[in-house]
């Protein structure tokens, strides 16, 4: 089984998944994707990511519902929201649901490659 | 006929007598005391009283005078001790009677003036009545006035208080309007609103050119029928008018208007209602300039208002859905430097590519939108429409986006070709986007008129959103599964508007939503015309 950390990326642009995808994957990381929350849950559950970066704008199911699910687990992986969704409000509004950090779009790929590095050194995973 | 130039004097000088009923109540009370007339409120009744009482004692001492002086050459009172001397007798009936007559003139002089001070004072009284009720009249409409900011409600003021002030039985108010007079009110006259007066050429445009109020006696006609009656304002003040006053609306020196007043049934104005009316057309001028000022700088307020909303508006919607592209094209240039695989490097080109084409849809969408809002005009030339739809349709076919046109082989008409591409390019890329294919095109010309409809075959636009999806920013799914910033029929709305048509949106036969815009254009339609060259 690889040791390469996994990471589930989160958004609805279909363009944004392609590119993170082969940042990411250049960088060293597991990927996988999802166009929606729904879609997100079910991955996590099946895949169970190290890391989740994930959009709040979304169809189906929103971000904000996805960490909201999040946020009742007792085991859930280090979430990276990264949204088009500037106010403070929000950003307070999704650490407050949990989330371990908060990009807003658009974010240098170089930085996100160092807040995912950030967020795993605080370990893989919570309890 | 008879036409007099309002005397201003005559209202005017009224206000002098302001000062003039205490000056007159004071002198009153003087001679009536020195008359001797005791009333508390001396009337010209109680004088007349007094000078009967006078007369009667005038007659009371003659007679007594004229008994003395018998008595005395008869010699009756020879023997008594007082008058023993006849010449003593006479002189005292003589002194009696010199005395007598002095105090019986001074009284009739003070009499006499006291009745013309009364009378005086019943003049100034029924001057001053008239007075306060026209003041009151004034106060009343100048509140009215003051209360109302709408120039609509403004002129049925006005008209309402000219007709009640002056007892008329019509009225108009006629509103400066480049070279000709317009009718904007009308009270209880044949004339119709806004028929036009041209300036100097009948009695109401002669009034505003010349500047003076005019007073016109008789069954007149106060606006001079031009070749066309009906078309030069007939005539404002009706056919049954007995007399006609109208007065020029002056604000500032700015000529505005005329007012018109007229009665009926052998009333007649005269200068003072005249005088008056010039009066009552100083607060109507102001009122209004004021509700001319007052409307645009509602509009003004409200444009600021509209730009206001727009920025925050667009702020919000354009934040989202300006950010993902170039969060994707970022990410593809980062991609790019980390993997220069071949085939990967031109599918980042192809994200690149989509996502700038996306930005700078938006950015053109945002630039138009702000144009249409600055009222810019358009540029009509003469071309044929149909050959621009096909071309149009063409170029969304090659973007992905095909579409079935109907249209006539030529249809020649004078539109903006930029903003005709733009209304049929949002309408296709709207069917695309939330309709169902295939999308038809139908250019359809009539007479005065050319249609452009876009169908297709989608779920519809439900009759409640049907006026909304033209407002800027309105976004069927504001969480945005597909990309937009709801711009695009709004646009559509502004362009069509800007060349006078407009636009609107149904369900089209056999269902699907069918937009369709609909321009005022003269059209020429036919064959293609092919030219020979030999």
């Amino acid at each position: 089984m690889s040791t390469r950390p996994r990471v589930l990326i989160v958004d609805d642009e279909p363009d944004v998944l392609l590119t993170l995808r082969m940042i990411l994957e250049a960088e060293g990381f597991d990927t996988a994707l999802a166009a929606d929350g729904e879609t997100a849950l079910r991955r996590i559950d099946d895949e169970q990511p190290d890391v989740v970066l994930l959009d709040l704008m979304m169809p189906v199911l929103d971000g904000w519902y996805v960490l909201a699910e999040l946020a009742g687990r007792t085991r859930r992986p280090r979430v990276v929201v990264c949204s088009a969704k500037t106010a403070t409000a929000d950003q307070q509004r999704a650490r407050d649901l949990g989330a371990d950090e908060y990009l807003t779009k658009p974010f240098d790929p170089d930085r996100l490659v160092t807040v995912i590095c950030g967020v795993l050194a605080r370990g893989r995973s919570r309890v | 006929m008879q036409v007099g130039q309002a005397p201003m004097g005559d209202a005017r000088q009224a206000g002098s007598v302001d000062q003039l009923p205490g000056q007159i109540s004071q002198r009153i009370r003087r001679e009536a005391q020195v008359a001797g007339v005791r009333d508390h409120a001396p009337s010209i009744e109680a004088v007349e009283r007094r000078r009967m009482q006078l007369w009667l004692l005038t007659l009371v001492v003659v007679a007594l005078l004229g008994t003395a002086t018998i008595v005395a050459s008869l010699g009756v009172a020879e023997d008594t001790w007082i008058l023993g001397n006849p010449w003593v007798l006479r002189a005292a009936v003589a002194l009696l009677g010199v005395g007598f007559a002095v105090y019986a003139l001074e009284k009739e002089v003070h009499l006499h003036r006291l009745s013309r001070l009364l009378v005086d004072e019943r003049v100034l009284s029924a001057a001053m009545a008239k007075r306060i009720e026209v003041q009151e009249a004034l106060a009343a409409a100048g509140k009215a006035l003051n209360s109302v900011l709408e120039l609509d409600e403004v002129l049925d003021v006005i008209l309402a208080r000219a007709v009640q002030l002056f007892g008329a039985v019509s009225g108009s108010v006629m509103l400066l309007e480049d070279e000709h007079l317009r009718v904007v009110a009308v009270r209880g006259s044949p004339l119709g609103r806004d028929a036009t007066v041209p300036l100097g050429t009948s009695v109401a445009g002669r009034v505003a050119q010349t500047r003076q109020a005019v007073l016109l006696d008789g069954p007149v006609e106060v606006g001079v029928p031009g070749p066309e009656p009906e078309a030069s304002g007939g005539d404002p003040s009706g056919p049954a008018s007995s007399s006609t006053m109208c007065v020029p609306l002056v604000n500032r020196g700015r000529v505005l208007g005329v007012l018109v007043v007229s009665a009926a049934g052998g009333k007649r104005f005269d200068d003072y209602d005249l005088g008056v009316l010039e009066l009552f057309a100083e607060p109507v001028a102001a009122a209004i300039a004021k509700a001319g000022l007052y409307e645009a700088e509602r509009a003004h307020v409200a444009r600021l208002l509209e730009a206001d909303r727009f920025r925050s508006q667009l702020v919000a919607s354009v934040s989202h859905e300006l950010r993902t592209p170039i969060t994707s094209i970022r990410g593809a240039v980062a991609a790019a430097r980390r993997d220069r695989d071949p085939e990967r490097l031109a599918e980042l080109l192809g994200v690149i590519d989509r996502q700038a084409n996306r930005l700078q849809t938006m950015v053109e969408e945002i630039l138009d939108s702000a144009r249409i809002d600055q009222h810019s005009p358009t540029r009509p030339r003469h071309i044929d429409v149909a050959a621009l739809v096909r071309l149009v349709a063409l170029d969304a076919e090659v973007a992905g986006r095909p579409v079935r046109v109907h249209a006539p082989e030529r249809c020649e008409a004078a539109v903006d070709p930029e903003a005709m591409r733009r209304i049929l390019g949002n309408l296709i890329d709207n069917a695309h986007k939330y309709g169902t294919p295939p999308v038809e095109v139908t250019l359809t010309p009539t007479d005065g008129e050319l249609a452009l409809t876009v169908r297709d075959h989608g779920p519809g636009v439900p009759p409640h959103l049907r006026q909304r999806i033209f407002e800027r920013f309105y976004r069927e799914d504001p969480n945005g599964t597909r990309p937009g910033i709801g711009l695009g029929l709004a646009i559509v709305r502004g362009l069509a508007e800007a060349m006078g048509g407009r636009v609107w949106v149904d369900d089209a036969p056999g269902g699907g939503a069918r937009f369709g815009v609909v321009l005022n254009v003269p059209v020429t339609t036919g064959p293609r015309e092919v030219v020979h060259v030999h």
